[in-house]
């Protein structure tokens, strides 16, 4: 069974950029690939000029891996404990790795529970150390798979501002993978798309919204009940009598001309929006199934 | 190279100690563990003793060989357990891809992945091993070349678990016969090797490498033969060369995980 086919992409030093698709379309295993976890059957991959199949360990140093499944703390050692361990994993001598836990220390937060076991923190406390641990060695690159994944939202904001300063501080790329369009959203400034092991889409996320947010969504609550049916540019999601949902194609009405079908002296409120990104996603995993 | 060598060296070592510091955390039981092995592996003696009793001489060995043996055996299943536990359920990390996260870092996977996690009871066994040692001879030579065999034999113990369970990149039961090559090594390990004949003695010098690690040990260790000594350890290099080769071989066919594993 193939995972994936004929996946081609180059990332820019300091980019961050998001790497989705449905799950089973092949996000993971390009992953393992470009961190020397899978060797591939056919292709060429080359990660700060190493190819991860032949220089496995010397890449290893370049790069820093978080898989919000995969936990690589020990749980009984404090996270202090776990970050020395790290450093000597990475050959960092004594005082330098001190200076850095003392510098991730300070960007992560991390002040009021390092000296904490791991097994006691809170989920959220706990990704925080993993990025800090896959930071010791001042990787390049850094992946994330899932980082956020099971934590609230309070704390989901909380790891994506942490992560975008560190962006912003060290310079590194972060290259993720996520279900969480906030994570998306509020990281990424490009976003590849992958489905059935294939890249659909490879593109800003600027332009990712601007081409596919040209339609609106129109919800307004009526004071009398209106008969209104799809037409060119104008689609009905939801009528329920007083309660109308639909969706306008800018490109061939105008929001204007929907408001005048519906009457404007009749709508009691109304709430005009862009469609989520979410969903524009989704039909972009839609249609990588059908071709 | 030799930093590289002393680096990876100081992390097994830096791992066994945070695995030992785990196991310590329930001091009652982790104490309890090793009495019980000693006690465990002393019970078996008593056999021996009563044998002894009825008949001398079993299978070329006298009561002291016999308690030489056992130490032997309890000294490499110790050492090769405390050291390099994981090598004996290497399968069901492959199985699983649990070795994800080693391959991200730049060590040595195969011995990273090994040297992971400890068994406290291995402890028992060590300790019961000197003690037989003592009984048997108590001299420094003879105490510097006990513990050079227990080394050499524990690391040929766990080479044939790698070399078996490394088949898991290759087909799914391995760890079957991982499991069952292993058992069958540690319990011929206990019985004089006089009492077999044939291609079972065959079997102890090449497949299941047994002579090597109990038998011939014994025999330097009752008459020091120099070319005997060089033998066990050019023995227990190939088998170590040959386990990193099957190993990485088979790590190319390496094919991960989805699964949700937390360190513990």
């Amino acid at each position: 069974m193939k995972a994936v086919r004929n996946i081609d992409f180059s990332v820019e030093k300091g980019e961050m950029v998001a790497f989705i698709g449905p799950n089973g379309a092949g996000k993971s295993t390009t992953i393992k690939m470009m961190t020397g976890i899978l060797y591939p059957t056919k292709g060429s991959i080359n990660v700060l000029g190493f190819d991860p199949t032949k220089n496995r360990r010397k890449l290893a140093y370049e790069i820093g891996t978080v898989f919000g499944q995969k936990e690589q703390l020990w749980t009984h050692l404090t996270p202090y404990d776990n970050f020395k361990f790290f450093g000597a994993i990475y050959d960092i001598p004594d005082y330098a790795v001190e200076k850095k836990i003392e510098e991730l220390k300070e960007l992560f937060e991390l002040g009021d529970f390092i000296n904490i076991p791991v097994r006691n923190l809170s989920l959220g406390q706990r990704i925080r150390c993993e990025i800090v641990a896959s930071l010791i060695h001042e990787p390049k690159i850094l992946f994330l798979d899932e980082p956020t994944i099971g934590l609230d939202p309070v704390v989901k904001e909380n790891i994506r501002s942490l992560i975008k300063r560190m962006n912003k501080e060290y310079k590194t790329t972060v290259f993720l993978t996520s279900h969480d369009v906030g994570d998306i959203e509020k990281l990424c400034s490009r976003v590849i798309i992958i489905n059935n092991g294939q890249v659909v889409l490879d593109d800003s996320m600027e332009n990712l919204k601007y081409h596919y947010l040209n339609k609106k969504i129109v919800e307004a609550k009526m004071r009398e009940k209106v008969n209104l049916e799809d037409e060119d540019g104008i689609t009905i999601l939801k009528d329920k009598g007083y309660n109308l949902k639909i969706e306008v194609d800018t490109e061939k009405r105008t929001v204007a001309d929907a408001l005048k079908l519906l009457n404007p002296d009749n709508i009691i409120d109304i709430n005009i929006s862009n469609v989520p990104l979410e969903d524009i996603i989704s039909s972009i995993y839609r249609k990588g199934d059908k071709s | 190279m030799l930093t590289a060598v002393r680096n990876q060296i100081r992390i097994s070592l830096l791992t066994t100690k945070y695995a030992l510091v785990r196991e310590m955390l329930n001091k009652a039981t982790f104490f309890m563990n090793i009495v019980f092995m000693i006690l465990n592996d002393a019970s078996f003696i008593i056999q021996w003793v009563i044998l002894y009793s009825i008949q001398d001489g079993i299978g070329g060995y006298n009561l002291k060989q016999v308690l030489l043996l056992w130490g032997l055996a309890a000294g490499t299943f110790g050492f090769s357990r405390f050291f390099f536990y994981r090598a004996f359920n290497l399968s069901e990390i492959i199985n699983n891809g649990k070795l994800d996260s080693y391959l991200v870092q730049p060590k040595n996977v195969l011995l990273s992945v090994i040297t992971s996690d400890v068994s406290t009871s291995a402890l028992g066994d060590i300790f019961y091993a000197y003690i037989m040692a003592f009984i048997y001879k108590c001299s420094i030579t003879n105490i510097l070349l006990f513990t050079f065999f227990i080394i050499t034999g524990g690391l040929i113990l766990v080479s044939i678990s790698v070399i078996l369970s490394s088949l898991s990149f290759w087909f799914q039961k391995a760890d079957m016969i991982a499991e069952t090559g292993v058992s069958l090594m540690t319990s011929f390990a206990t019985y004089p090797d006089g009492i077999f004949k044939g291609a079972v003695k065959i079997l102890f010098y090449t497949l299941l490498p047994v002579g090597f690690v109990n038998y011939i040990p014994v025999g330097i260790l009752s008459e020091f033969r120099l070319e005997y000594l060089i033998l066990v350890f050019v023995v227990a290099l190939f088998f170590i060369v040959l386990a990193f080769v099957v190993f990485y071989r088979g790590l190319h066919r390496y094919s991960s995980s989805n699964l949700m594993i937390s360190k513990i």
